[in-house]
């Protein structure tokens, strides 16, 4: 009996929490990707260099003394303008082709091979590892949380729910929702359908770079992190049904809970395969996801 | 036809006594190690201490009266290139020995091609313990320490640092991490230390906190890793978030902390202890001469790499001035069991297995830089000769 008080004490609660921490982590990543596919039906596959972009402005910025609090807002908003720039010079000039899926992706998938090379000239190959803003932990039911953790889930939560109010609750949401659903109605109606594309994808992009900040203080930054979470991301947006914001944070909770806890009982190199067996499994059942359809329906 | 014989025989006089001449003839030995890619440093490391050695024994009027030259080709760290290299300086260059390789690899295959055309080589950085092991060459030698060395000293220093120690393995899950948690293992087990948990994480693991929970209930007083490069910034930096660092002595691989990564890990990695055979640190009058005279040549302090290969032109100037030969089987025969001084202090070339025997140490992070906090006695450490070709 003592013995499985102290297994669900010492090995399920920190592992429910760990598993929560990375999912947030992952849902944070997958929001941007999300949004940007649900409206634009543009497969980014330079996300995840979005989000190390992200961790490397906010290393140089704090290099400079701005505090890692500044950060959080300066850096995302910093990316806006790049979001809307890489829209503009890239995704619009190939948006209306017939064959728009393979050449964005293809697009995307070039940029994120120019931006690591960028990222080894700029900064070299060697791992950068930034001080954690919140050292210490809290010491409960006698397992200890870190702060940053309990920080990172506290500003996980405050951001899902910001995207949820955006996309939901907001004029731009409305139009954004609108474009999405009919293109061209939306447009004859008077919503700048252009303006509203390049500014969701720089709204994801910003937000990939929000999840580079928060996580770089945990999982240090190289050249090559981008492609760190990517897969498990793009792995809860497809679970979780694309476009839909309510899908990836099921999606993401869902996955990484699996994660965690098979790896208390398998080897945790099965981690991967069991998470894209889910992923292939829903694809079979229900192509659309568990909560599918296009963002304009979420 | 016996014109022609004649021609032989007198073709023949003539180099024999051209032999005479051949003492003024430089002793050649090829260098096939990496020039370029990932192995570079290394093989730039190999580079320093074996020309700092050949200038100082050149000056000293060289061995048996003969200069030292060394050829040096790129290994590229690539198995199938340094084969080609090495066939080349047998058989067209005629190197009268071999030095350089790198990659364990790399090792192994040259020590082929040294059978094949009846010469010797050595090895002055790889660390698989297979070359002087189960994969042992007549050959083929090892100067520097092997991985087995490497462990052996840890375990030895941890079993009088701690007793009796709960210890807890992580590697990563693919062949190196296996291997060095295996004989870690084995090493502190047979020494009354316990296993209290293993758990091999994927290489590249993004957040190691899943495993903490095993990790906390297993009570462990000392955990093993041998994680390498980003891994190690991970794992150590989320060992300090869950605040694990306290009340357990992290020890584990020499390759999970490096100059690439010490300065990135910054605190996180203080305290770490690992077993190495060298360090520029060594309190011996031989070392502070070669770190010195490294430092005016190459404007950078030498690592082991560079004092292994330094001390190899050195074993080799004793074996052949004991055989007062440069002829395979004499040289052979005189390197085994062959006593010489190094930087490191004396080694022993154990005549079994072809590897050397050295005074190990183990060194802990302080201050953001390796300092030695124990001696370990080279006998302790080399393991059990277990080569059966010869």
């Amino acid at each position: 009996m003592g013995a499985l008080v102290d297994y669900i004490q010492f090995v399920l609660v920190p592992q429910v929490f760990n598993g929560l921490t990375i999912g947030v982590a992952v849902i944070l990543i997958a929001l941007g990707l999300t949004i940007i596919f649900g409206l634009l039906d543009v497969f980014n596959m330079a996300h995840g260099e979005f989000y190390a972009l992200g961790a490397y402005l906010g290393v140089t910025l704090a290099g400079r003394g701005v505090s890692f609090w500044l950060l959080l807002l300066l850096v995302p908003l910093l990316l806006v303008p790049v979001g809307i720039l890489v829209d503009r010079a890239l995704i619009q000039r190939v948006f209306h082709r017939k064959e728009r899926h393979m050449l964005t992706m293809l697009l995307t998938f070039g940029l994120a091979g120019v931006m690591e090379d960028v990222f080894k000239a700029i900064y070299g190959a060697n791992i950068i590892k930034p001080a954690t803003p919140l050292t210490g932990g809290i010491d409960f039911l006698g397992n200890y949380f870190p702060t940053y953790r309990v920080f990172l889930l506290a500003v996980g939560a405050l951001t899902i729910a910001g995207v949820w109010l955006v996309v939901n609750k907001t004029s731009f949401g409305a139009m954004v929702r609108a474009a999405a659903f009919d293109r061209q109605m939306a447009a004859s109606l008077g919503v700048p359908v252009r303006r509203v594309y390049s500014a969701t994808f720089a709204f994801g992009v910003a937000l990939a770079a929000l999840a580079g900040v928060l996580l770089a203080p945990l999982y240090s930054v190289f050249p090559t992190m981008g492609k760190d979470f990517i897969l498990l991301a793009f792995t809860a947006v497809i679970v979780g049904g694309f476009g839909s914001v309510r899908g990836v944070v099921l999606g993401g909770l869902l996955l990484t809970q699996i994660q965690s806890l098979a790896s208390l009982y398998v080897s945790p190199v099965w981690g991967d395969p069991i998470v894209f067996g889910i992923m292939v499994l829903v694809l079979f059942v229900r192509p659309q996801g568990i909560f599918g359809g296009k963002l304009g329906h979420a | 036809m016996k014109t022609r014989l004649s021609t032989v025989s007198l073709a023949l006089a003539g180099v024999l006594s051209a032999a005479s001449a051949i003492a003024a003839e430089p002793i050649k030995i090829g260098v096939v190690t990496p020039l370029t890619q990932t192995y570079a440093p290394i093989g730039q490391q190999v580079r320093w201490g074996l020309e700092l050695a050949t200038k100082e024994v050149n000056a000293a009027g060289g061995i048996l009266g003969r200069k030292v030259e060394l050829i040096f080709e790129d290994e590229e760290a690539n198995p199938a290139v340094a084969t080609q290299k090495a066939e080349k300086l047998f058989q067209v260059t005629k190197v009268d020995f071999l030095t350089g390789t790198v990659n364990s690899g790399s090792t192994l295959a040259v020590g082929q091609v040294a059978e094949r055309n009846d010469r010797l080589i050595a090895t002055t950085v790889s660390f698989s313990d297979a070359i002087t092991g189960d994969k042992c060459s007549p050959n083929v030698f090892r100067v520097n320490a092997r991985a087995g060395q490497q462990s052996a000293a840890l375990a030895e220093w941890l079993n009088k640092e701690k007793p009796g120690a709960s210890v807890f393995f992580l590697g990563p899950d693919y062949e190196m991490g296996r291997n060095t948690v295996a004989a870690f293992k084995a090493a502190v087990e047979s020494r009354g230390m316990k296993t209290v948990g293993e758990i091999f994480a994927p290489l590249g693991n993004k957040d190691y906190s899943p495993f903490f929970g095993q990790m906390r209930a297993a009570r462990p007083t000392v955990l093993y890793t041998s994680v390498a490069g980003n891994d190690t910034a991970r794992f150590f930096t989320q060992l300090e978030e869950y605040g694990l660092r306290k009340n357990l002595l992290i020890v584990g691989a020499s390759g999970t902390v490096t100059s690439q990564n010490m300065g990135a890990l910054g605190a996180v990695a203080e305290g770490y202890v690992t077993g190495v055979g060298y360090s520029p640190e060594i309190d011996l009058p031989a070392n502070k001469k070669f770190v010195t005279s490294f430092q005016a040549m190459a404007g950078a302090a030498p690592d082991l790499y560079g004092a292994d290969s330094y001390g190899l032109i050195y074993f080799y100037k004793a074996a052949v001035e004991k055989a007062k030969s440069t002829d395979t089987a004499k040289v052979r025969t005189a390197m085994r069991g062959l006593k010489w001084m190094t930087p490191q202090g004396e080694k022993e070339m154990r005549a079994g297995d072809h590897q050397a025997i050295q005074d190990m140490y183990a060194v802990r992070v302080e201050g953001g830089k390796f300092r030695i906090v124990s001696k370990v006695a080279g006998t302790l450490a080399v393991g059990p000769d277990s080569c059966t070709r010869f």
